[in-house]
């Protein structure tokens, strides 16, 4: 059961988060260099293939939920690279010299106007990408921009305050490996075999700031599953923390050092898998752009908990009391799991071994709406009415399938979704896929 | 030398070299960009460059799960793409102009063809233009580079139709041109395109292709259908 005081306290400390934050003191000139250094840098080949190719057909706002809930033109997703585009015109595409006779530079003002762009509107979801024709990969010029928001000093308060304290203390929410001690030892008093800190396993379970305060459920039920498959399995005290503040907010050495401290944990027990949480953005930061120190690919699997358990499912390791079909199920796929992540056939293995009137979204899987939470918006507190809007769009898609269940497989789209529930009074239960699995394990013999 | 012998000649010889110099030195200054040469993550499954080149040509099509209704806006890029390839390259008199510059040649569509795509292209590109001026969205992102190259497309197919006055057996079978300075400005019309090729958006005819892929091969590796 979720602890809904835990929740109120959790909302309640994030209207606060901006406060904590330090921001640094730079002049206008330092923030428009320091961000014009990392548009530079971050220019290769395919940022510029994508900047050059727009045709402006204005068919990535039909994909985007911000423009599509606001009708707001400001919204269109290629127009938040014209920053980026217009540096590189200038300075690095084959006409600069002449385009700099007739286009002009980015200013500072500029700068703090695309603040609101690629943080509050924009979860770097992805779907415009998949309804460009150019096929231009706009999420991640949005993160390229982030990150030049970032050395300039011009990161939303709340995700500063956050990405400073994982940065510094090594912590998240105040959440560190006493904290995630204490929640162990509360899983055990349960009576839940919880291995902690072992020198040596084969699966390495990451979990998330958010579970051990919120959701331990999810957590104590991917250590069931564990335990039922007779894994040898632990969470490493030094490195548990899923969630990376430095790909949300844009800040690359920070996003190398949190999936470090990680890498370097299951390297030490040898593990041969890393588990990670339902959490999102962990799954590309670690899966898709984790790499060693000399930048070789991870010597180990990782693999997102939906992903582990809809794979065991579907390889018949594991079978699941099946339910009576009354539950009325549909899956929201998050955005950084499916259409960034390719968990997609995974999740959906579990869903129908739970029994259950599955019932598919429409659009789904890869083209799914987000939920208008992910990337860290949902900790920014300006953007709670804009990401309200965009959540409507979810909504109405859940509704309309009848399902009385929406299943979940990132803790932060819950946390979105619970909180628009309350505001909304939306009746639809709201569940995890790895509890509802755990629910359905069958006894030992 | 008139005004044709000059358009004709020195002037078309500028423009395609304008235009061969300018897509090459374009491509050749992306190319040059750095590009990433770290070792990716293990692909989900298997995907080849001929994948990608497959994913890429089916993003033609309008994309599932978007463009719910065949509306004009969806229907309108079509009709001016297939138009124009079709009055460029299947046009008589203009595959004997591609003839004289290349040596190629293929059959010609018929001329009512041809002038129900031109006809047809024109439209669209009058509904673009309506679509840009008064669509939210298209009026915030538009620049100057979009209302100049829609101009200079423009231009060729209308300027076509001063030199369309007779079947075009007919007009191939005259020694030499009769409508000399409506072709003459026809001619500068293609020429002012070509020339402003490289720089604005015209460029995407280049460019679409190794976009889409490398998108397609970003998320294809991953495992995600595009």
């Amino acid at each position: 059961m979720i602890d809904m005081a835990v929740f109120k306290q959790f909302q309640e400390a994030i209207r606060h988060l901006g406060e904590m934050a330090q921001p640094e003191a730079l002049s206008d000139e330092q923030r428009l260099a320091r961000a014009k250094a990392v548009m530079h840098d971050k220019t290769d080949r395919a940022l510029a293939l994508d900047l050059e190719s727009c045709v402006n057909c204005g068919y990535c706002s039909e994909a985007c939920h911000f423009y599509q809930s606001t009708q707001d033109p400001k919204y269109t997703p290629t127009r938040k690279l014209d920053l980026l585009r217009r540096v590189h015109m200038r300075e690095t595409s084959a006409f600069a010299p002449l385009r700099r006779l007739y286009t002009k530079d980015i200013t500072v003002d500029e700068l703090r106007e695309w603040q609101e762009l690629v943080y509050d509107s924009c979860t770097e979801c992805g779907r415009c990408s998949m309804a460009c024709p150019m096929g231009i990969n706009i999420a991640r010029g949005v993160n390229v921009m982030r990150e030049a928001l970032s050395q300039a000093g011009l990161v939303p308060l709340e995700l500063m305050a956050v990405a400073q304290e994982q940065a510094g203390r090594g912590t998240v929410f105040g959440v560190g490996p006493k904290e995630l001690t204490g929640c162990v030892q509360a899983l055990r008093a349960q009576g839940l075999t919880v291995p902690l800190d072992e020198a040596q396993a084969d699966v390495m379970l990451v979990t998330t700031v958010i579970d051990v305060l919120l959701f331990q459920d999810a957590l104590a039920a991917t250590a069931r599953i564990l335990n039922h498959l007779g894994v040898k399995w632990t969470l490493r005290s030094a490195g548990f923390e899923a969630a990376n503040f430095g790909l949300l907010s844009g800040n690359e050495a920070l996003q190398k050092a949190a999936s470090k401290r990680l890498v370097d944990e299951a390297l030490a027990i040898g593990a041969r898998t890393l588990i990670l949480p339902e959490c999102g953005h962990a799954y590309p930061a670690l899966r898709w752009e984790g790499r060693l120190a000399d930048g070789s690919p991870l010597p180990f699997e990782v693999l997102a908990a939906s992903e582990f358990v809809g794979r065991e499912i579907q390889a018949g390791r594991l079978q699941l009391q099946a339910g009576d079909g009354s539950a009325k199920l549909t899956y929201h796929d998050a955005c950084k799991l499916a259409r960034h992540g390719g968990v997609i056939d995974e999740p959906r293995a579990a869903l129908h071994a739970l029994g259950a009137d599955f019932r598919e979204s429409t659009p789904t899987a890869e083209l799914n709406w987000c939920c208008g939470g992910g990337a860290g918006a949902f900790l920014i507190n300006r953007a709670a009415p804009l990401r309200h809007k965009a959540w409507e769009i979810k909504r109405e898609q859940i509704d309309a399938t009848g399902a009385d269940t929406v299943v979940l497989s990132c803790a932060s789209c819950r946390l979105n979704f619970m909180e628009a529930a309350e505001i909304d009074q939306w009746p639809t239960r709201i569940a995890s896929l790895v509890e509802l699995v755990a629910e359905q394990l069958p006894a030992k013999p | 030398m008139d005004f044709l012998d000059w358009v004709r000649g020195p002037l078309l010889a500028v423009a395609l070299l304008v235009f061969v110099l300018g897509v090459a030195w374009r491509l050749w200054v992306l190319w040059r960009l750095p590009a990433s040469t770290q070792p990716q993550a293990p692909a989900r499954q298997p995907f080849g460059t001929a994948d990608a080149l497959s994913a890429s040509l089916g993003r033609m099509l309008p994309h599932r799960g978007f463009h719910p209704s065949a509306t004009l806006v969806t229907i309108n890029p079509y009709v001016f793409h297939i138009g124009l390839a079709l009055v460029f390259f299947g046009y008589a008199p203009h595959i004997a102009f591609i003839q004289r510059l290349t040596g190629l040649s293929w059959p010609a569509l018929p001329d009512m063809v041809m002038y129900l795509a031109a006809a047809a292209t024109m439209v669209s590109l009058l509904l673009a233009i309506v679509f840009r001026l008064s669509d939210p969205v298209l009026r915030k992102i538009s620049r100057a580079d979009d209302h100049i190259t829609w101009t200079l497309t423009l231009l060729p197919l209308i300027t076509g139709m001063g030199v369309v006055g007779e079947p075009s057996s007919a007009l191939l079978a005259h020694a030499s041109p009769v409508y000399r300075d409506p072709l003459a400005i026809h001619l500068l019309s293609l020429e002012l395109l070509l020339v402003w090729f490289p720089f604005g958006k015209l460029m995407h005819a280049f460019l679409v292709l190794p976009n889409r892929m490398q998108l397609a091969r970003f998320l294809g590796r991953r495992g995600v259908r595009t």
